[in-house]
C-alpha cells in the first residue's frame, strides 16, 4: 500500500491539488463566471495544443528543440491574414517561389555528372542571377497598401507590369536550376530521376506563368469572395505555407546538423531572429488586426443566440452561456482544437506513418535499421508540426491581432506547457496545454476581481503580467515534484 | 622576463596597450579634444563593448566550459542593473555598497535558479532558464511595482556618483571599463585553470565519467552557475550605470541571444572569443546600422546562421584548429617568394 502511494505520489497530489482547486473556483465565482473562465481557458489552451503538439512530436523523435516554432505560428498568423485582407502580396510573390522550385527540380536532367568546375562558382553564380532576376522589386508596398488603408485600393498600385514579372519569374528559375546544379555537382550518387516525372517542374513552371498575367483579375476575384470562404482559404494557405517552411527548414539548415545536436538549437534560435525580422521589414512594425468572418460577426436583434444550434443559423459574434455572452468565434477555436486533437491522434494510433511515428520516438535507429526512411519521416513531421502551429496562427489572428511579438509570447507558454506535460509526449503536449490555458484564463480573471484567500480582510489585486508571469511559477512546481513532467520519458 | 612571454601574450599585451591609448589616438587623429567630439563617441562605443564582453564570456563559462546551455542569462544581467539602480536612487546607498549587494544577490539568485533548474539537463535546462528570465522580465513590466522598477518605463536617471559620471567623466569610466574587463578576465581564467575549472571541463565532456570518479557534479555545475552570474550581474550593474538606466529590455530574450551571437561568433569553449565576439558584434551592428538602416538585424540573423552551418568553432576556435596550418603555408609561400627572387 505505502509502495503504491510512494510510486503514484504525483499523481495523488495532482488530483489532491485539482479537487481542492475545484472546491475554491466553484465556492468563489459563481457558475455563469466560472462558464466563462473555463471556456476561455479551453480556447487558450486549443490554440497553445496547436503550438506544443509539433513540439512536443518533432522533439521526441528526433530531439530537435525548435525554438522557431512560435515564429512559425506568427508566419502563419501573417500569411493567413495577407490571404484574407490583401491576397496581392502572395499573388505576387507565389509565382516567383514555384519558379525557384521548377528550376531547381529541372536540375536533375541536365548531365550533371560531367561537369568538372567546383560547386561554388554555381552557388555564386545562383545568387547573382537571382539578384538580377528581382532587383527593385519591393514587397513592403505591397503588404502593406491595401491594410493600411483599409479598403479597396487602386489595382495597378505597387503592382510591376505583367511583361517584368514575367522576366523576373523566368530568371528567377534560371536561378533556381543553376543553385540546383550546384547542389549536385560532385555528389556521386545523384540518381538519374524518372522520366515521367519531368511533367512536375514543367507543369509548376507553367503554373508560375500563368499566373502572372491574371494576377489583377485573380485578385479582384479573390476579394469578391463571400468572408466566410476567404477565411476557409486563410487556414488552408496559412497551414500549408507553414507545413512548407517547416519542411523546407528541416531539410535545409536542421537536417546538415544531425552530427551537432546543439548547434541545431542555435540555429532555430537564430530562425527566430531572422523570422521577425522579416516580418517586421515586409509587413512594418506594427500590428494588424483581423476582422472576423461574416459566420462569427453578426450582431442585432435576437442575438447573442441562445445556443450553439441556434447559433448555426443565426452566426452571432456571441453565444450565450448561462446567462452570459460568450464569444462564437472562439467556440470556433475550442472546435478547430478538437478536431485537430482527434485528427493527430488518429493519425498517430491508426495509420502506417503514426506507427513509425511512435516507433521512432521510442528509438529512431532501431527504425532505421528496419529500413524504413527515417529522414523522410523527420521532414515529414516537422512539416505536419509547423503546418498545426502556423493553423494555430491564422486561427489566433482574429482573437489576439497579429504583431511581430506574437510568436515570442505564444512560444514561452508552449514551453512551459510542453516542460509540465512532458517532452515527447502527444497526450502531455494536450494536457499541459490546456492547464496553462486555464491557469491564464484564472489568473486574467483574478487580474480582473482580485483574490481573497480566507484570512485576508481586503482582496488582493494583480496586473496582467504577474497572471503572465504565474504559469512559471506551475512549471516550477511540476519540475519539483516530476523532473520529466506528467508525461515525460524517465531519464 | 618580458623575453619568456609567448606570442599570444605578446598579442593580449599589445592589445591591452592599444586600447590604453585608444583615446588618445583618435583624439590625434581627428585633431578634437579627447572628452568631447568623435573621441568620445568611440570612447562610449567601446565601454558598451568592454561591458558585453564581460557578459559573452560569463556566458562562455557556463556553455563553453561547463557544456550547460542556458537561454535565461538575461536573468543574472537584468537583475544586477535593477538592483544598482534601486539601491542607487530609491535606498540612497553609495556605489561600494550596491556592488556588494549585486554580488550577493546574484549568488543567491544563481543558487536558487541553479538548484531549480539543474534537476533537468539539456534543452531542458535551457527551456526551463528562459522561462525563469522570462517571469523576471514580466515581474519587470508588471504595473504593481512601478514606483521601484518604474514598469515598462524602466528605472530612469540612476544618480552616479559625478566622479565616474559617464556623461561629463567619459574618459574615467573608460578606463574603469577597461580595467573591469581586464580583471573580470583575469579572474575567469584563474577560474577556468584550477582544478574546478578542470572539473567544469570534465563535466562538459562527459558528466557520467566525472560522476564515476567521484566528483559531486551538482556542486560544480552551481559553482559553474554561481561564478558566472556573479559576472554577468556585475556587468549589468556597470550596464546600467553607463546607460544611467535599466529597462525591461536588459532582462529579455534578446539579451541572452547577444550573448549567445557573441559567444559562438568569438568561438566557444576560450574566455578571449567571447569578448572579440562582443567586439565584432557592437561594430558590426554600428556600421550595418549605417549601411543597411533599419534592416540590419535581418544581415545580421542571415550572418549569424551562416556561421552556425559553416564556421562552427568560431574566430577563435576556427584559428586554433586551423591556425597553425595556415601560418605554416604562409610562410612556406612566403620563403617560395624569397627563394624565387
Amino acid at each position: 500500500m505505502i509502495e503504491w502511494i510512494k510510486y503514484r505520489r504525483g499523481l495523488i497530489i495532482g488530483i489532491g491539488a485539482i479537487i481542492l482547486f475545484a472546491y475554491w473556483a466553484t465556492t468563489t465565482y459563481e457558475p455563469r463566471v466560472l462558464a466563462s473562465i473555463l471556456l476561455s481557458g479551453l480556447t487558450l489552451g486549443a490554440l497553445y495544443f496547436l503550438v506544443t503538439s509539433g513540439l512536443s512530436l518533432i522533439f521526441g523523435l528526433m530531439d530537435v528543440l525548435n525554438f522557431a516554432h512560435g515564429t512559425l505560428f506568427m508566419i502563419g498568423a501573417y500569411v493567413g491574414f495577407t490571404l484574407y485582407a490583401n491576397p496581392r502580396l502572395l499573388l505576387n510573390t507565389v509565382p516567383f517561389v514555384i519558379a525557384v522550385a521548377a528550376g531547381w527540380l529541372l536540375a536533375g536532367w541536365l548531365p550533371v555528372k560531367r561537369i568538372r568546375a567546383p560547386g561554388w562558382l554555381f552557388w555564386i553564380g545562383a545568387v547573382i542571377v537571382a539578384m538580377m532576376a528581382v532587383w527593385g522589386f519591393e514587397l513592403a508596398p505591397l503588404a502593406t497598401t491595401a491594410l493600411s488603408s483599409g479598403g479597396r485600393i487602386p489595382t495597378e498600385q505597387a503592382q510591376a507590369p505583367t511583361a517584368i514579372f514575367v522576366i523576373r519569374t523566368l530568371g528567377l528559375a534560371v536561378a533556381g536550376l543553376i543553385a540546383g546544379i550546384a547542389f549536385l555537382v560532385g555528389k556521386e550518387h545523384a540518381q538519374q530521376p524518372l522520366s515521367a516525372k519531368l511533367l512536375v517542374p514543367l507543369g509548376m513552371l507553367t503554373l508560375a506563368l500563368i499566373i502572372a498575367p491574371i494576377r489583377l483579375s485573380a485578385e479582384g476575384w479573390l476579394l469578391s469572395l463571400n468572408s466566410n470562404t476567404r477565411f476557409l482559404l486563410a487556414l488552408l494557405v496559412g497551414a500549408s505555407s507553414g507545413a512548407a517552411l517547416g519542411g523546407l527548414m528541416e531539410w535545409s539548415l536542421i537536417r546538415p546538423l544531425y552530427s551537432r545536436p546543439i548547434y541545431q538549437v542555435l540555429v532555430t534560435l537564430g530562425l527566430v531572429f531572422v523570422g521577425t525580422e522579416l516580418v517586421k521589414a515586409i509587413w512594418g512594425p506594427g500590428g494588424y488586426f483581423m476582422e472576423l468572418p461574416e459566420w462569427f460577426s453578426r450582431r442585432g436583434p435576437g442575438c447573442p443566440s441562445p445556443n450553439l444550434i441556434a447559433w448555426l443559423q443565426d452566426n452571432c459574434a456571441s453565444i450565450d452561456v448561462l446567462g452570459r455572452p460568450f464569444p462564437s468565434y472562439r467556440v470556433f477555436i475550442i472546435a478547430l482544437g478538437l478536431v485537430m486533437f482527434i485528427g493527430t491522434a488518429i493519425l498517430l494510433q491508426r495509420t502506417r506513418l503514426g506507427m513509425i511515428i511512435r516507433a521512432g520516438v521510442q528509438d529512431s535507429e532501431m527504425v532505421q535499421a528496419l529500413g524504413i526512411n527515417v529522414r523522410r519521416v523527420f521532414t515529414l513531421v516537422f512539416a505536419l508540426g509547423a503546418g498545426l502551429a502556423a493553423l494555430g496562427g491564422v486561427a489566433a489572428a482574429p482573437f489576439l491581432g497579429i504583431s511581430p511579438g506574437l510568436g515570442q509570447e505564444f512560444q514561452l507558454q508552449a514551453f512551459i506547457a510542453v516542460v509540465i506535460g512532458g517532452m515527447g509526449s502527444f497526450t502531455g503536449a494536450a494536457l499541459g496545454a490546456l492547464l496553462v490555458g486555464l491557469a491564464r484564463a484564472f489568473g486574467d480573471q483574478i487580474v480582473l476581481t482580485g483574490i481573497q484567500l480566507p484570512w485576508m480582510s481586503e482582496a488582493m489585486s494583480f496586473s496582467p503580467s504577474i497572471a503572465r508571469a504565474s504559469t512559471v511559477l506551475i512549471m516550477a512546481l511540476v519540475l519539483l515534484l516530476r523532473p520529466a513532467g506528467l508525461f515525460g520519458k524517465k531519464e | 622576463m618580458l623575453a619568456r612571454l609567448k606570442a599570444p601574450q605578446w598579442a593580449g599585451l599589445g592589445l591591452i596597450g592599444g586600447l590604453v591609448i585608444f583615446p588618445y589616438v583618435i583624439a590625434v587623429l581627428t585633431g578634437q579634444p579627447v572628452d568631447s567630439g568623435v573621441p568620445k563617441f568611440w570612447q562610449g562605443m567601446l565601454i558598451q563593448v568592454f561591458i558585453l564582453a564581460v557578459f559573452a564570456m560569463s556566458y562562455d563559462i557556463l556553455m563553453g566550459y561547463t557544456g550547460i546551455l542556458s537561454f535565461g542569462h538575461a536573468l543574472f544581467f537584468g537583475t544586477g542593473a535593477y538592483t544598482i539602480g534601486i539601491l542607487l536612487k530609491h535606498a540612497g546607498w553609495d556605489l561600494g555598497s550596491a556592488f556588494v549587494a549585486v554580488i550577493v544577490i546574484a549568488i543567491v539568485q544563481s543558487l536558487i535558479v541553479g538548484l531549480l533548474s539543474l534537476r533537468v539537463s539539456g534543452v531542458y535546462f535551457a527551456m526551463v532558464t528562459l522561462a525563469f528570465a522570462q517571469m523576471f522580465f514580466l515581474l519587470a513590466e508588471a504595473t504593481d511595482f512601478r514606483q521601484w522598477t518604474g514598469a515598462e518605463d524602466g528605472l530612469q536617471s540612476i544618480p552616479v556618483p559625478a566622479w565616474i559620471s559617464p556623461t561629463t567623466e567619459r574618459l574615467r569610466f573608460y578606463y574603469l571599463a577597461l580595467v573591469f574587463a581586464i580583471a573580470m578576465y583575469l579572474i575567469a581564467r584563474q577560474i577556468v585553470n584550477s582544478p574546478t575549472g578542470r572539473v567544469m571541463m570534465a563535466i562538459r565532456d562527459n558528466e557520467v565519467r566525472a560522476k564515476v570518479l567521484g566528483y559531486n557534479t551538482l556542486i560544480f555545475k552551481l559553482i559553474a552557475i554561481t561564478v558566472s552570474g556573479v559576472m554577468a550581474a556585475l556587468a549589468g550593474a556597470l550596464n546600467a550605470l553607463w546607460n544611467l538606466n535599466a529597462n525591461p529590455a536588459v532582462l529579455s530574450v534578446a539579451t541572452t541571444i547577444n550573448a549567445l551571437l557573441m559567444t559562438i561568433i568569438g568561438g566557444v569553449g576560450s574566455l578571449i572569443g567571447p569578448m572579440l565576439g562582443a567586439g565584432v558584434i557592437q561594430l558590426l551592428g554600428y556600421w550595418l546600422n549605417v549601411f543597411f538602416g533599419p534592416s540590419w538585424p535581418l544581415l545580421f540573423g542571415i550572418v549569424y546562421i551562416l556561421i552556425v552551418l559553416f564556421l562552427p568553432y568560431g574566430i577563435v576556435g576556427t584559428w586554433r584548429l586551423r591556425g597553425t596550418s595556415w601560418l605554416e603555408q604562409w610562410r612556406r609561400r612566403w620563403q617560395e617568394l624569397t627563394v624565387r627572387s
